[in-house]
C-alpha cells in the first residue's frame, strides 16, 4: 500500500512510529502505576469534589437561600457554571462527529479526550439544573412519564423541558460515540492483561474479536452516530440559547443567540480541549500523536469562533441602538457601563481581543502562547454567561427591582466542586483508557505518519518528509519488518 | 360539646371594634376563624376613616399574638425579672401601700375613652391626690396650648382636607403620622383624584426638612432647615398681612412663601394651613394664618374637634420635678413609655427610681416597666371592652374577640379595683362589660334620639361599631392670642441640623416590637428593620449624583455607608448607617424616631438607633423635634447589610443646564467614566419606560396625548402576535383585573401589611430584606421624579399583574404557575420546583421565592441555619402562628409565591354568591389590599362586568395605562397616569 503524500500538509503523527509503537505508547500508561504527579492532582481534584459535594448538601439541606440570589437575580453562577460547562462540552462532538464526516484525519489524534471530557463537561453541567431548584427532591416532576398525579404532566412550552431533552439527548449520543470508540481499544488492552484486569476489559469491549465484520459494523455505527451527533452539536447549544432568547427580558429577548451560543460553545470547547491537550501530550508523553500541527488547527478553529462571538456582541450592541427599543438600549449600556462592567470588558478582552493573537502562525504553533490563551478563552467565556445571565437580570425593567449580586462561599464552592469533579473524572479516564484513539491513528499511520513517507524512514528522519516533492508515491510494502 | 351559635367552621365572623394606641384610632371590623382574631378590616360604617384602616391598624392583630407580651400580674425585681403572684396578692399588695392621701399619678398617653375617663374619676374620688399625667410621645401639646390662648378651647381642630384647595403644611405629616392620618388621606385623596375631563386638583404645599410621607405627596416641597420652620411660619404669617418681623429664612422659602401667601389670600376659605411644629407662639401663628386666609369655620372647624392628641409635655415634666422632690407616693404607668420616649428620659429614670410604689399596667415589655415595683398587665384590644371618642361626638366601641389568652386583666378594670368602686362589680361575668354598657346607659344614651331604649341603642351601637351623637357647635372665627415674634423657634447657624420623624411604621417606639411593621419598608426611604441617616444628595449638574461626603456611592450594590452621629461635643459618636436622600435640603440630615428600645420583644429589641436623646425642649417645655447641635463624620464603616429594598431612585429627574435649559438628569447619569474607569455612581438609566407616566397639570393635554400615542404603539406592535384571536378566552364568565389610581395612592403601605396578614407573608428579618430576600406580594415602589434637586415622588403599589400572556407561565417546565379561566395567574405551590424561571422572567418582578425555611413549613424539620438568629423564624412559634389565615396555605422553602388576586376571597364570594343561588355582584370580592386602603386607590373588579366599580373607574379614563404594555404580557392591572399640581413658578 502507498499513500501520497503531499508536502504541504505536515504528517499527523510524528516520530516514526510502527504500530506496536503506537499500541506500546497509548495502552501502557493505564497498565503502569501512575507517577507523583497525577497522584497530587487526583488529590487534589478529589478534595475539590469533596468540597463541593459538601456545598451541594449544604444547599440542599439549609435551602437555595445559602447562595446569594435574590428576588431580581434569580440565576447566577448556578446557572452561568450550567452553560460554560454545556459549552464546553461541544468540542468532542464537534470534533468526533463533524470532523469525521468532513474527513479530518488530524482529529484521531484528539477525539477520544475531546469526547471524553465532553461526557464530563456534561456530567458537571448536568448538575446544576439538578441541584439551583428549591426543591431538588422533586426535580422527578421535570420528566414526561404517566404518573399517578393526575396524570399532570410537563409543561412543553418550557424550554427549561427542551433543555432537559436536549441535554439528554447530547449525553446519551456523545456516550454511546465515546464508548463505541473505545471498544476497539479496549479489546487491545484486553490482549495485553492478565487475570481480573483482562476479564474487565473483555467485558467492556463486548468480546471484540478484531474480526473483518466487526470493523465493518463498527465504522458503520460509527458513521451513523455521527451523522446523529452533527445536528445535535448545533441544537444543544441552541436550545441552551433558548433559555434566554424565548423570555422577555432584554438583552435575553434576541434572535440572534442560538449562532452566537453554539459558536460561543464550539470557542470554550476547543479552548478547553487545547488547556487539556498539552497538559495531557506532556504527562503522557503523547508529542508524536498530538502534535503542534493539531494545536494549530484548534487554534485556527478558535479564531473563527472566537470571532464570530465578537461579530455577535457587536451585533447586539448594533441591534440594541438599531431596535430604537429603551429596555433593549439599557441592558447594553448597562452591561457594558452598569455595575458589571469589569465582566464586560472581561468578556471582550478575553473572546474577541486575545483570539485575535492567533492571526499570528507563529503565536497559533506556541505551546506556551496557545496553553495561555486557551485559559484566557475560558475565562472569557465565563464571563460572557456571566454577562448574560446575572447582569441582564440585575437591572430590567422597573428600576425599583434593580439589585446586585456576589456569589456567597456555598456558589463559589460548588464550581470548584464541578471542576473537582471534572479533573477527577478526566484523570480517572487516562488510567482507564487510551487517551488517543488507538485504532484510528494507526488508521492513519499510513496516510499521514511520518515514517512512511520517503526513503529514509528507517531512519527515523521525519523531518526530511517535506523534501519530497508534490506526488511522491512512497511504497511501504517494501519495509516487511512494520511491527502492528 | 355545644357548637357555639355564631361559629360555622371555615367561615369567617366579623366583629366592629376599634383600634385605639394612645391617639391612634381606626374603627375596624375583626376577622376572626374558628374564635381567633386573624385580620383587620376597617369599619366602612364610620363617618371618619370611611373603612380606610392604616399600617399600623393592619399590623394590631399580629401584637394580640406576641410572644413577649406580659402574660401574669406578678412584681417586677431588681433585673427585670417577674415573680408571678395571683391578682388576689397582687390586689392586696398594691391596696395595701395606697391610703385615701396617697400623692398618686397616673400616666397615660392620650386617652381616647370617655369610659376610661370616668375610671379615672373613680379612682380619684378614692385617692383624692390622684393626677392623671398624659403626654404624647410625639406631641401636639403646642397646638392645644395655642388653641386654648387663640380660642379658648384646648383641642386639636377638625381639619377638612377635602374642602381645600391650596393646603400648605408646615412640617406635618399628616398623611402618615399626625394626629388622624388616615381620616386624613380620605379627605386629602378628594381633592387629588383627578377627572381627566374637568382637570381640577387641589395645591399642596410643604414646608419642611426631612421628606416625610405627606412631603413626598406635596407639590412644591419648599426647602428649609428645621431650625428655620418659626421662621417660615413667620415669614408667611408677615406675608399674609400679619404684622411680625420674621427671622431671617434662606431666599428661596422665603419667595416661596411670598407667593404662597398670594395664593392663600386668593382662594380664601378653601385653603387649609397645619404645621406639626410644637411650638405654642408658631401655632398661634397658624392660627392667625387661618383666619387671615378665612379658614376658621370652613377647612378648620371645632365642633368636631380631635381629641386624638391631649398630651401636654410640661405635665410629664412637671411629673419629674415632682418625683425628684419625692412628693409622689406613687405612679401607675398605663399606656406609656417615658423612661423611652422623652428627651430627658434619663432624668425621668432617676426621679422615678424615688417613687416608692410604682405599677405598670403595660401590654408589652417596656423600657418603663421593667423600673416597676408591679406589672399588672392589661388585655390587647382585641380581648378587651372599651370605647372611644376620637373626635368630640364621633363614638366608638371596643368589643373583645377572643378570651384572653392569659391571665391579663383589663387596665380600667385593675383600677376600678384598687379604687373599689361600688359601680363595678368584680364577680361579675364580664365585670368591665358591665361597667361599659352602664356607662353608655348612663352618659351617651341621653345625647341622641334615634333609639328609645338603651337596648336597642347598645346592640346598634355594637354592630356597627360607631356612633355619631352630634356636638355642641363651637366655632370661632377669630384668633384671640396675640403674636409675639420673640416667641418662635430662631434659625440655628449651625453647620448641619438633624431632623426627626415619627415612623409611618412603629411610631415612637409603640409599635416597635411589631415584625410586620418592622419588615414593612419605609414609604420613602423604602428601608426596613431600622432608621438610617438620610443626608442630601446633588445632581453635579453634568453626571454624577452626589451624596454628601460622597455617602451612597456604592447604593448600586445595595452597600451603604455608616457614619459616627455626635452630639454637642459629646465624646460617645452613635455610628448609624446613611444613604442619600433625595429631596434632602443642604445642611441637613433626618432620620426617624422610635427605634433603638432596649427593653422591648425580641423583634424590636435593639433596632436601629435611639434618637430621643437628641431631642430638645424649648422654652414652654414642649418638645422639639431636631437638633442643631450635631456632627455627622466622614464615611467611617461600610455596612453591607443594609436593609434597603429599593437600590435604584429616580425615574425622570431633570436638571437645569447653564442656559436654564431643563434636561434628563438620569439619562445623563447613565454614564460616568472618571479617570478612565467606569464609574456608575449609583442613579441614572434610561428613563422612557412605560412604567409610571408623570405629568403636570398644566401639561395635563400633552401628557394625554403622549399616553394615547405610547399605548397605540404598543398595541400596534402587540397585534403583530404570533398568536391572534385569543381574546375570546377571557369573554365569558369572569375576568379579574384591578385600578390602582395613582393619584390617590399615598403610598401608606398599609395595603402591604394588609397583603401580609391576609396572605400568610412570612416575615424574613433585617439580614434577608438586605439580600433582597423580602416575600412581600405587594410592594409600593417609590420613584422620584421632576427637580433632581426638590423631587416629586410618585408611588406605585406593584403586585402580581396576572398577565393574561403571562411570560412565568410559558418556562415554568412543570406548569406548577398557570392561568385560570377567569384569567388570575395561580400558583400550584406543591408542584414547584423551584426553578426560579418564572420569577427570573417577570418582567414586574413580583414573584418571590422562599429561599430559606421562613415558615418551618419545610419537610426537613430544623434546617435553619441561624436565620435572625433566632431559634425559630418570626412568626413560627405556636402562639404567633394562630394569626395565620386558614384559607391561605403557607409555603414551605423552595417554592415560589406571589400575590394571587385573593384567589380565596374570590373563591368565598362565588360560593357565597352560589349558596344563595344568585349571582356574584360587583364589589363582592374585595382584596386585602382594596379594603386596607385609606384612599380608594385600589378597585379590583371583574373586567366582564361592564357595570361594575371597575369598568367605571377605566371607562373613557385617558390617563390609564397598562404598564410595560408594549412587551404584550397582556397585565390585568391598570395605572394612571401621576398628575402634580406643581407651582412651577416657586422653582425658579
Amino acid at each position: 500500500m502507498s499513500a501520497i503524500v503531499s508536502p504541504v500538509r505536515k504528517p499527523l503523527i510524528t516520530g516514526s512510529k510502527s504500530y506496536h509503537d503506537i499500541t506500546e505508547d497509548l495502552i501502557s500508561p493505564t497498565e503502569k502505576t501512575p507517577n507523583a504527579l497525577w497522584v497530587i492532582t487526583f488529590l487534589m481534584s478529589i478534595s475539590l469534589l469533596g468540597f463541593g459535594l459538601f456545598c451541594i448538601a449544604w444547599t440542599i439541606w439549609n435551602g437555595i437561600g445559602t447562595w446569594n440570589l435574590n428576588r431580581t437575580i434569580g440565576w447566577g453562577w448556578d446557572i452561568t457554571n450550567f452553560v460554560w460547562w454545556i459549552g464546553i462540552g461541544h468540542a468532542g462532538t464537534l470534533i468526533s462527529a463533524i470532523l469525521l464526516l468532513f474527513r479530518q484525519k488530524w482529529r484521531t489524534g484528539v477525539n477520544r479526550a475531546a469526547e471524553a471530557m465532553t461526557i464530563f463537561a456534561v456530567i458537571c453541567a448536568a448538575l446544576f439544573p439538578g441541584i439551583h431548584v428549591g426543591r431538588a427532591w422533586v426535580v422527578f416532576y421535570f420528566f414526561p412519564y404517566p404518573n399517578t398525579r393526575g396524570p399532570l404532566w410537563v409543561n412543553f412550552n418550557s424550554p427549561l423541558l427542551w433543555d432537559l431533552f436536549a441535554i439528554s439527548t447530547y449525553f446519551t449520543v456523545s456516550l454511546l460515540f465515546w464508548y463505541t470508540g473505545l471498544v476497539p481499544d479496549f479489546a487491545t488492552v484486553r490482549d495485553r492483561a492478565t487475570g481480573f484486569r483482562k476479564s474487565i476489559y473483555n467485558f467492556l469491549s463486548f468480546g471484540w474479536t478484531g474480526s473483518a465484520k466487526h470493523w465493518q459494523r463498527w465504522e458503520s455505527l460509527s458513521l451513523v452516530l455521527a451523522g446523529l451527533a452533527t445536528p445535535l452539536v448545533l441544537s444543544v447549544h441552541t436550545i441552551v440559547s433558548f433559555d434566554f432568547a424565548t423570555s422577555v427580558i432584554p438583552g435575553w429577548h434576541t434572535t440572534i443567540f442560538p449562532p452566537y451560543f453554539v459558536a460561543g460553545a464550539i470557542f470554550s470547547g476547543f479552548a478547553m480541549v487545547l488547556t487539556l491537550m498539552i497538559i495531557t501530550r506532556k504527562v503522557l508523553s503523547l508529542e508524536d500523536y498530538i502534535t503542534i500541527e493539531h494545536v494549530e488547527s484548534m487554534n485556527k478553529v478558535i479564531l473563527v469562533t472566537g470571532t464570530m462571538v465578537g461579530v455577535a456582541y457587536l451585533t447586539e450592541l448594533f441591534i440594541a441602538w438599531y431596535s430604537g427599543y429603551v429596555y433593549e438600549q439599557f441592558a447594553f449600556f448597562n452591561r457594558a457601563l452598569g455595575p458589571y462592567w469589569w465582566s464586560y470588558f472581561g468578556m471582550m478582552f478575553c473572546n474577541v481581543l486575545s483570539p485575535q493573537f492567533f492571526w499570528s502562525k507563529k503565536i497559533r504553533r506556541s505551546l506556551t502562547w496557545t496553553f495561555f490563551l486557551s485559559i484566557v478563552v475560558n475565562i472569557g467565556m465565563w464571563f460572557e454567561r456571566f454577562v448574560i445571565i446575572a447582569t441582564t437580570l440585575a437591572r430590567d425593567y422597573l428600576p425599583s427591582s434593580w439589585s446586585y449580586y456576589t456569589p456567597t462561599w456555598v456558589e463559589i464552592g460548588i464550581y470548584l466542586g464541578t471542576i473537582g469533579l471534572f479533573f477527577t473524572l478526566y484523570l480517572g479516564f487516562t488510567r482507564v483508557a487510551p487517551v488517543v484513539a488507538v485504532a484510528e491513528v494507526k488508521s492513519i499511520l499510513k496516510s499521514s505518519g511520518d515514517q512512511y513517507v520517503g526513503p529514509n524512514a528507517h531512519k527515523h528522519v521525519s523531518h526530511d518528509a517535506n523534501k519530497h516533492g508534490a506526488g511522491t508515491t512512497v511504497d511501504i510494502d517494501e519495509n516487511p519488518e512494520t511491527k502492528i | 360539646m355545644t357548637k357555639p351559635d355564631e361559629i360555622v367552621p371555615g367561615v369567617a365572623t366579623y366583629y366592629a371594634s376599634s383600634f385605639v394606641k394612645g391617639g391612634d384610632y381606626c374603627p375596624v371590623l375583626v376577622k376572626t376563624r374558628e374564635g381567633r382574631p386573624i385580620k383587620i378590616e376597617g369599619n366602612v360604617l364610620s363617618p371618619l376613616t370611611k373603612g380606610g384602616t392604616s399600617a399600623r391598624a393592619q399590623a394590631s392583630v399580629l401584637e394580640l399574638y406576641d410572644v413577649n407580651r406580659n402574660k401574669m400580674s406578678g412584681a417586677i425585681g431588681e433585673n427585670g425579672a417577674i415573680t408571678g403572684m395571683s391578682w388576689a396578692d397582687l390586689d392586696k399588695a398594691v391596696m395595701g401601700k395606697l391610703n385615701s392621701g396617697s400623692k398618686i399619678r397616673i400616666v397615660t398617653n392620650t386617652v381616647l375613652s370617655p369610659t376610661t375617663k370616668k375610671v379615672f374619676a373613680e379612682f380619684q374620688a378614692k385617692y383624692p391626690n390622684t393626677k392623671v399625667v398624659t403626654y404624647d410621645p410625639i406631641s401636639s401639646s403646642a397646638i392645644l396650648e395655642a388653641n386654648e390662648k387663640s380660642f379658648g378651647d384646648r383641642i386639636i381642630p377638625d381639619y377638612h382636607f377635602d374642602k381645600a384647595d391650596t393646603i400648605v403644611s408646615f412640617g406635618a405629616d399628616f398623611l402618615g403620622t399626625w394626629i388622624s392620618p388616615i381620616e386624613y388621606a380620605a379627605a386629602y385623596a378628594k381633592g387629588r383624584k383627578i377627572n381627566a375631563k374637568r382637570p381640577k386638583m387641589s395645591r399642596h404645599f410643604q414646608i419642611e426638612t426631612g421628606m416625610t410621607l405627606t412631603g413626598s405627596n406635596a407639590d412644591n416641597r419648599v426647602l428649609i432647615k428645621p431650625s428655620e420652620m418659626g421662621a417660615a411660619i413667620a415669614t408667611l404669617y408677615s406675608a399674609m398681612g400679619g404684622s411680625v418681623s420674621a427671622p431671617k429664612l434662606n431666599a428661596k422659602a422665603t419667595k416661596a412663601l411670598n407667593k404662597i401667601a398670594s395664593q392663600l389670600r386668593g382662594s380664601r376659605g378653601n385653603s387649609i394651613v397645619v404645621s406639626s411644629s410644637n411650638n405654642v407662639m408658631e401655632q398661634i401663628m397658624v392660627n392667625k394664618i387661618n383666619e387671615m386666609a378665612g379658614n376658621l369655620g370652613k377647612t378648620v372647624t371645632f365642633t368636631h374637634g380631635s381629641l386624638q392628641r391631649q398630651g401636654i409635655d410640661g405635665e410629664i415634666q412637671n411629673l419629674i420635678t415632682d418625683m425628684q422632690g419625692g412628693s409622689v407616693d406613687a405612679v401607675i404607668v398605663m399606656d406609656a413609655n417615658p423612661a423611652y420616649d422623652l428627651y430627658n428620659s434619663n432624668k425621668f429614670i432617676t426621679a422615678f427610681a424615688k417613687v416608692p410604689l410604682k405599677i405598670s399596667l403595660s401590654y408589652d415589655v417596656n423600657e418603663t416597666m421593667a423600673l416597676c415595683d408591679y406589672i399588672a398587665p392589661t388585655h390587647h384590644y382585641l380581648e378587651s371592652w372599651g370605647d372611644a371618642e376620637p373626635k368630640r361626638g364621633h363614638y366608638s366601641i371596643i368589643q373583645p374577640t377572643i378570651q384572653p389568652l392569659f391571665p391579663t386583666r383589663q387596665a380600667e378594670a385593675s383600677l376600678l379595683t384598687w379604687a373599689a368602686s361600688g359601680n363595678y362589680k368584680a364577680d361579675a361575668e364580664q365585670p368591665y362589660y358591665e361597667y361599659l354598657r352602664n356607662n353608655w346607659n348612663n352618659s351617651m344614651f341621653g345625647s341622641q334620639s334615634n333609639y328609645a331604649s338603651f337596648r336597642s341603642f347598645w346592640d346598634e351601637t355594637l354592630h356597627d361599631g360607631v356612633a355619631n351623637l352630634g356636638a355642641a357647635a363651637r366655632e370661632y372665627t377669630s384668633c384671640a392670642a396675640s403674636v409675639n415674634a420673640g416667641q418662635i423657634t430662631q434659625p440655628s447657624n449651625a453647620e448641619i441640623e438633624i431632623d426627626f420623624l415619627e415612623s409611618v411604621n412603629i411610631g415612637a417606639g409603640q409599635y416597635a416590637n411589631n415584625p410586620w411593621l418592622l419588615e414593612m419598608p419605609d414609604p420613602v426611604t423604602r428601608t426596613t428593620w431600622g432608621n438610617y441617616l438620610g443626608v442630601p444628595v446633588k445632581f453635579d449638574g453634568k453626571n454624577t449624583f452626589v451624596g454628601f461626603k460622597g455617602i451612597g456611592a456604592n447604593m448600586v450594590k445595595g452597600y451603604a455607608d455608616v457614619v459616627n452621629l455626635t452630639q454637642g461635643g459629646a465624646e460617645d459618636a452613635t455610628p448609624i448607617t446613611a444613604f442619600p436622600q433625595f429631596g434632602q435640603p443642604e445642611g441637613t440630615v433626618a432620620t426617624s424616631l422610635g427605634f433603638g428600645r432596649k427593653t422591648c420583644g425580641d423583634a424590636g429589641r435593639n433596632i436601629g438607633t435611639n434618637m430621643f436623646p437628641y431631642l430638645s425642649a424649648d422654652q414652654n417645655g414642649n418638645t422639639q423635634y431636631f437638633a442643631t447641635n450635631v456632627e455627622v463624620s466622614d464615611i467611617v464603616d461600610i455596612n453591607y447589610d443594609f436593609p434597603c429594598v429599593q437600590y435604584h431612585h429616580t425615574l425622570g429627574v431633570t436638571a437645569k443646564d447653564a442656559e436654564g435649559k431643563e434636561y434628563n438628569a438620569d439619562e445623563a447619569a447613565l454614564v460616568d467614566f472618571s479617570y478612565g474607569v467606569v464609574d456608575q455612581g449609583y442613579q441614572g438609566s434610561l428613563t422612557n419606560r412605560s412604567v409610571i407616566y408623570t405629568t403636570n397639570l398644566n401639561d395635563l393635554p400633552a401628557e394625554i396625548a403622549h399616553i394615547e400615542e405610547k399605548r397605540a404603539e404598543a398595541q400596534h406592535l402587540n397585534s403583530k402576535t404570533l398568536y391572534p384571536g385569543h381574546e375570546y378566552l377571557y369573554e365569558n364568565g369572569h375576568h379579574w383585573g384591578m385600578y390602582v389610581d395613582m393619584n390617590a395612592c399615598t403610598g401608606c403601605s398599609a395595603c402591604t401589611v394588609a397583603c401580609m396578614a391576609e396572605n400568610n407573608v412570612p416575615v424574613v428579618g433585617a439580614k434577608e430584606v438586605s439580600r433582597h430576600h423580602e416575600m412581600t406580594w405587594l410592594r409600593i415602589d417609590r420613584y422620584f421624579y421632576g427637580d433632581a434637586d426638590n423631587p416629586n415622588t410618585a408611588y406605585q403599589p406593584m403586585m402580581c399583574q396576572h398577565c393574561d400572556n403571562a411570560p412565568c407561565e410559558n418556562v415554568c417546565p412543570v406548569a406548577a404557575t398557570n392561568h385560570s379561566s377567569e384569567g388570575l395567574n395561580q400558583m400550584a405551590y406543591n408542584r414547584c420546583v423551584g426553578t426560579r424561571y418564572c420569577a427570573n422572567n417577570c418582567p414586574y418582578k413580583v414573584r418571590r421565592f422562599n429561599w430559606l425555611d421562613y415558615t418551618t413549613a419545610d419537610i426537613f424539620p430544623a434546617n435553619q441555619i441561624d436565620l435572625n438568629e433566632e431559634s425559630v423564624p418570626y412568626g413560627a412559634d405556636n402562639l404567633t402562628r394562630m394569626v395565620l389565615n386558614p384559607d391561605v396555605t403557607v409555603r414551605s422553602r423552595g417554592v415560589i409565591e406571589k400575590c394571587s388576586f385573593c384567589v380565596q376571597r374570590i373563591q368565598e364570594g362565588k360560593l357565597t354568591a352560589k349558596r344563595e343561588q344568585r349571582k356574584l355582584r360587583d364589589q363582592d370580592v374585595k382584596t386585602a389590599c382594596q379594603t386596607a386602603c385609606p384612599t380608594g386607590a385600589i378597585v379590583f373588579g371583574d373586567l366582564n362586568n361592564k357595570k361594575g366599580e371597575l369598568n367605571k373607574a377605566l371607562d373613557h379614563n385617558p390617563l390609564v395605562y397598562i404598564a410595560l404594555e408594549e412587551i404584550n404580557v397582556q397585565s390585568s392591572v391598570r395605572y394612571t397616569a401621576v398628575v402634580n399640581n406643581r407651582d412651577e413658578s416657586l422653582d425658579a
